[in-house]
């Protein structure tokens, strides 16, 4: 029997990952409306101070973003136990498109999450037009995609740790911290008129990264955690 | 210990000594005064800092490849020792920042947000380092882990050049560089004093840690004799790896 082709595998496995997410819900009945929740605690915290709360709302939305990407990146749903992993394992998957997959569920994932916070932001803090609004749907897209990767990469090297949901967060919060700074200069060069392309090429720059140590230590964390 | 493991420290502080010497002597600033002389333990540090990691990046890479403990000791106790010079770098540059920028802190400053970030990602691999009991799934995952955290390392760097703040641009190489010729000698010496620091940090940090393994197998294999293949004592060295 041939064995199935790289792309086909890493397929099957964000369809895997989908099937078991649609199931428990994980992340889009319980992390997003935490995020929601969140975006409402801001403005309880700061006061109701409106012409603040539209000039921090886009930053809020980022940070929230990224602090609750990270549990989507991370959930239970995307966790292997021993046996899923033999399995796996006997059946000559490529960690690397293990990885692929995983991480592609993830961006799935958090692109649904960022477009729920777009709206509930909007609504809550009333942020106004932003002038080349359009590189933003980039610039989350890109966000979402590099915390996709940094979330998988950093949930394969705590997988079957006990210290696992307290030391994910630890590795994950400043690793896409360029991520963010990144796309909260990507908004104030947007509204400052200035130029967002270095910002640009430092998010591609940083998924990429990602993306090459992803595929590239694939294969040894496999190792580790069977 | 031995004469011979003596000469290190020895060498590292009779270094330190003739750096601080040095320091001292160098030429007043003309706009920052005595503050400036914080730059020969400031710069220093954040240079060792980044070849700390760098090490810290090839023991990694190295036990991926030869999967010979002593590569994953030298990643692990280059990057404490690495923690540690960045701490020292934040920590000082704050200190000159006050009276000379009016502020400790600067949001808008990338060198500062980045070096802070980098910190915090390799304090991430040290608790990783901890959290996991078996040297051989720890080095895995540390190694792995070391490469990712790399990534910050040129980001920092070239954090100056990529964002124009507060932050002076890169010291030497830089387009602008304009370091006054009686710094240069008093900065290099300061640096081989650090980095003989680092080395001596280093190789200590490695002989205790493969130390600790021995007395970790040691008593790995007491519990055997002890309760018999078919039982395993609980330990308190952290959470085992299952499921």
């Amino acid at each position: 029997m041939k064995r199935p082709g790289f792309w086909y595998q890493a397929r099957e496995i964000a369809r895997k990952d989908l099937i078991v997410e649609g199931r428990a819900g994980e992340a889009l009945y319980i992390t997003v409306p935490f995020g929601a929740v969140a975006l409402m605690l801001i403005p309880l915290a700061v006061g109701t101070d409106k012409p603040l709360l539209a000039t921090i709302g886009p930053g809020m939305y980022l940070a929230v973003s990224l602090l609750f990407g990270m549990l989507v990146a991370f959930r239970q749903t995307a966790t292997d136990d021993a046996s899923q992993r033999e399995l796996l394992a006997l059946l000559g998957t490529d960690p690397a498109a293990k990885f692929v997959g995983r991480a592609a569920t993830s961006l799935l994932l958090m692109l649904v999450f960022s477009a729920v916070l777009v709206p509930v932001t909007i609504l809550l803090y009333n942020p106004g037009r932003i002038e080349g609004w359009p590189w933003l749907i980039l610039v989350i897209g890109l966000l979402a995609s590099g915390l996709a990767m940094v979330g998988t990469l950093a949930g394969s090297v705590t997988a079957g740790l006990k210290t696992r949901s307290t030391l994910t967060p630890l590795l994950v919060a400043p690793l896409a911290m360029p991520m963010l700074l990144a796309a909260g200069q990507v908004l104030e060069a947007l509204r400052d008129g200035s130029s967002i392309l270095a910002w640009i090429v430092l998010l591609i720059t940083t998924n990429l990264a990602m993306a090459a140590i992803g595929v590239a230590t694939a294969e040894a964390l496999e190792e580790s955690s069977s | 210990m031995t004469r011979s493991r003596l000469v290190l420290p020895v060498l590292a502080l009779v270094a330190l000594g003739v750096g601080f010497a040095a320091a001292v002597g160098a030429p007043r600033e003309a706009t920052q005064g005595e503050f400036a002389r914080i730059m020969f333990v400031h710069v220093p540090s954040a240079w060792l800092a980044f070849l700390a990691f760098g090490v810290t990046l090839l023991g990694g890479v190295m036990w991926l490849i030869r999967k010979n403990m002593l590569w994953d000791r030298i990643a692990a106790s280059s990057a404490e020792v690495g923690v540690f010079f960045t701490g020292l770098a934040l920590i000082t540059g704050m200190i000159w920042g006050y009276p000379v920028w009016g502020t400790f802190w600067d949001w808008g400053d990338a060198r500062m947000m980045s070096t802070a970030v980098m910190f915090f990602v390799y304090t991430g691999y040290l608790a990783l380092r901890r959290s996991v009991p078996d040297p051989e799934t720890r080095a895995r995952r540390s190694a792995v882990l070391g490469i990712i955290a790399f990534v910050q390392v040129p980001l920092v760097y070239f954090s100056v050049t990529i964002v124009r703040t507060l932050h002076q641009g890169l010291t030497f190489t830089g387009p602008d560089s304009s370091i006054d010729e009686g710094f240069v000698g008093p900065l290099l010496i300061n640096l081989a004093a650090f980095t003989l620091v680092y080395v001596a940090f280093t190789t200590y940090r490695t002989r205790l840690l493969k130390i600790e393994d021995d007395l970790e197998a040691e008593e790995a294999i007491a519990d055997l004799e002890l309760a018999g293949l078919g039982i395993t004592e609980p330990r308190l060295g952290g959470a085992a790896v299952d499921g």
